[in-house]
């Protein structure tokens, strides 16, 4: 219940931020809710089913040519291209899904890290998409929208992330990590459970793709396909804690904030900090932020060691 | 004519592919690591044999066995020192951390030597052979041949010597080669090191037929990676002929359907391996 409050009250102020800070941090906000949500849409495939996805950033790319193509080349409003690039991206991954959820391990990651490349390869040889030069939207100065926009994104998919923990399916989908031999044998639907984890992965990420494009008016293929913005999300919602409601939330606004602090300054800098911080976490907090704060109460600083001595030689 | 040209310049472009991903099959069928930092560390090896060429004025053909050692090196500390403490960990955690370094080992690669394209340009960097009226380029027969003999070293290596027989049996089963007295730590750390080696070879001859960035790791990765998928991980020849396919392939598709076609039909091909042949991706997993 006080947890409850808290989070309301949170998410109140995130609410009314903008009301109260400038224009640059209302810009910093939009691309830290967006990535938030990433991260969280990531968490429901990746957390739960321990599928690591790399193909995430191609539902991310439908959704930001669903909505470009709609509003730049068929004049249509904002609300049509943001459903039309959401069902892009749920149609692909039941499609895809079907297919390449009956790999495990390396081969599922790599399989979908081929389908992001894919798909650019084949959206940048398009006409309706503007082949590699892209495509510009109409323009609207309405960075609070925005805000709100990308605070309600990440709102609805927290709170479907909260449901799935609950739910008889979260249950499903974490059965599915732990072993999914014996998931298969209690009666769990696993093929069925791992494509609806990966169809609300995909709408989630294809709004957030398409909300981004708006906001930014420009789209080419590069960035609307970067696999490193896939990275990202996998890296926030590690480094919150994978499987978890609200780690992948707090984790992305932490590495959001130290990110953009350290761009900034310097930004190769950055980017090898980054990286660091990608080595350091895999070997001492490898179950991300919440884990981490369980495992200090309990233990202490011997926390660290714990993953060395586990999984070392 | 036009088709043979094209099969030649497939095939030997295929072979430089091939010794790329070499190192990554040696090192995911024995550590069972999908190294994502592998194209960077072919990056460095290009980067090595650019200035041993330039500021040393090594020809760049005997600058590759420096390179190697300069490869095995780090290749052996990143093992021994890093990723050894967290090899038994979760798949995704390896893939992550090996994706940190990749990142690592970019930037710093930017830092200390800009992000300029660098090509290693010997003076024999245009001659051409012509046979039958099919153009071979001298340094891509040189870079072929270079891959065929360090996939034959490799060979030989794993088949006939005492590490070998180690490393094969480290692959097959990790305890009863500790039993006979294998140090996996060590093992370990050497495998990593004999891959980045290779890696750095293969790196040293990509710079002697395109150019070095620091940013080139990441599609070398993912090159190197479809094509361990289709070689599969047991034989060093079977990489060299997944190379090959991929170099033709790459090379039919950027004539007949379009240079910007040549990354969806490698990946393309890979998804449909993956999906048609589910059986042996679902062993290895």
């Amino acid at each position: 219940m006080v947890r409850a409050i808290l989070l309301i009250l949170a998410v109140v102020f995130l609410a009314a931020a903008p009301f109260f800070g400038d224009a640059v941090m209302i810009q910093y906000g939009i691309d830290a809710l967006l990535f938030a949500t990433l991260a969280q849409a990531w968490n429901i495939l990746g957390g739960f089913t321990g599928y690591a996805s790399f193909g995430n950033s191609a539902f991310y790319g439908l959704g930001t040519y669903g909505t470009a193509i709609a509003m730049a080349q068929l004049h249509l409003p904002f609300w049509v291209g943001l459903s039309l690039g959401a069902f892009l991206a749920v149609l692909c991954a039941v499609v895809i899904g079907l297919p390449i959820l009956r790999l495990r391990g390396h081969y599922f990651a790599i399989a979908t890290l081929g389908l992001s490349a894919t798909l650019a390869a084949i959206i940048s040889n398009l006409d309706i998409s503007g082949r590699n030069i892209g495509l510009i939207l109409p323009l609207t100065r309405n960075d609070v929208g925005f805000y709100e926009e990308a605070l309600a994104l990440l709102v609805a998919s927290t709170l479907t992330v909260m449901w799935i923990a609950k739910s008889r399916f979260g249950m499903g989908l974490i059965a599915i990590r732990e072993d999914e031999d014996a998931a298969q044998v209690m009666g769990i639907n696993t093929t069925f459970y791992k494509v609806v984890a990966l169809m609300l992965s995909a709408f989630f990420t294809a709004i957030a793709g398409g909300i981004h494009a708006y906001w930014i008016t420009f789209i080419d293929p590069a960035s609307a396909f970067d696999l490193s913005l896939n990275v990202r999300m996998v890296i926030m919602a590690m480094f919150g804690g994978p499987g978890t409601v609200l780690g992948p939330v707090v984790g992305s606004f932490i590495l959001s904030a130290v990110y953009d602090a350290l761009a900034r300054s310097i930004s190769t800098a950055a980017a090898l900090l980054f990286g660091m911080v990608i080595v350091l976490a895999v070997i001492f907090m490898p179950r991300g932020l919440w884990d981490l704060g369980h495992g200090l109460r309990q233990v202490g600083w011997r926390y660290f060691l714990q993953n060395i001595r586990l999984h070392r030689l | 004519m036009l088709f043979a040209q094209i099969m030649v310049n497939g095939l030997l472009l295929g072979g430089l592919y091939g010794l790329m991903a070499l190192g990554m099959a040696l090192v995911w069928g024995v550590l069972n690591i999908v190294n994502l930092a592998h194209g960077a560390v072919v990056m460095l090896g290009g980067y090595c044999v650019y200035f041993l060429f330039t500021g040393a004025g090594i020809d760049p053909f005997a600058a590759l066995p420096i390179a190697m050692v300069v490869m095995f090196a780090l290749g052996y500390l990143l093992q021994r020192y890093v990723l050894n403490l967290i090899i038994r960990s979760a798949q995704l955690n390896t893939l992550l951390i090996t994706f940190g370094l990749d990142v690592v080992l970019t930037y710093l690669a930017q830092l200390a030597f800009s992000a300029d394209f660098r090509a290693i340009n010997p003076s024999y960097a245009g001659a051409n052979l012509t046979w039958m009226g099919v153009t071979i380029p001298l340094v891509r027969l040189g870079a072929f041949v270079t891959a065929l003999i360090l996939a034959g070293l490799l060979w030989a290596l794993l088949q006939r010597t005492r590490l070998g027989r180690a490393i094969r049996a480290t692959a097959q089963n990790l305890v009863a080669a500790r039993l006979y007295g294998v140090n996996p730590a060590q093992l370990y750390a050497v495998t990593f090191g004999l891959g980045a080696a290779l890696a750095g070879a293969a790196g040293g001859l990509y710079g002697m037929v395109s150019q070095v960035t620091p940013y080139v790791g990441a599609a070398l990765t993912a090159k190197s990676f479809v094509i361990t998928i289709m070689g599969g991980l047991e034989n060093p020849f079977g990489i060299l002929l997944g190379g090959v396919f991929i170099g033709i392939a790459e090379a039919l598709a950027a004539i007949y359907i379009g240079p910007t076609f040549t990354d969806a039909i490698s990946f393309g091909l890979l998804l449909l391996i993956l999906v048609a042949r589910p059986a042996r991706s679902l062993r290895g997993a």
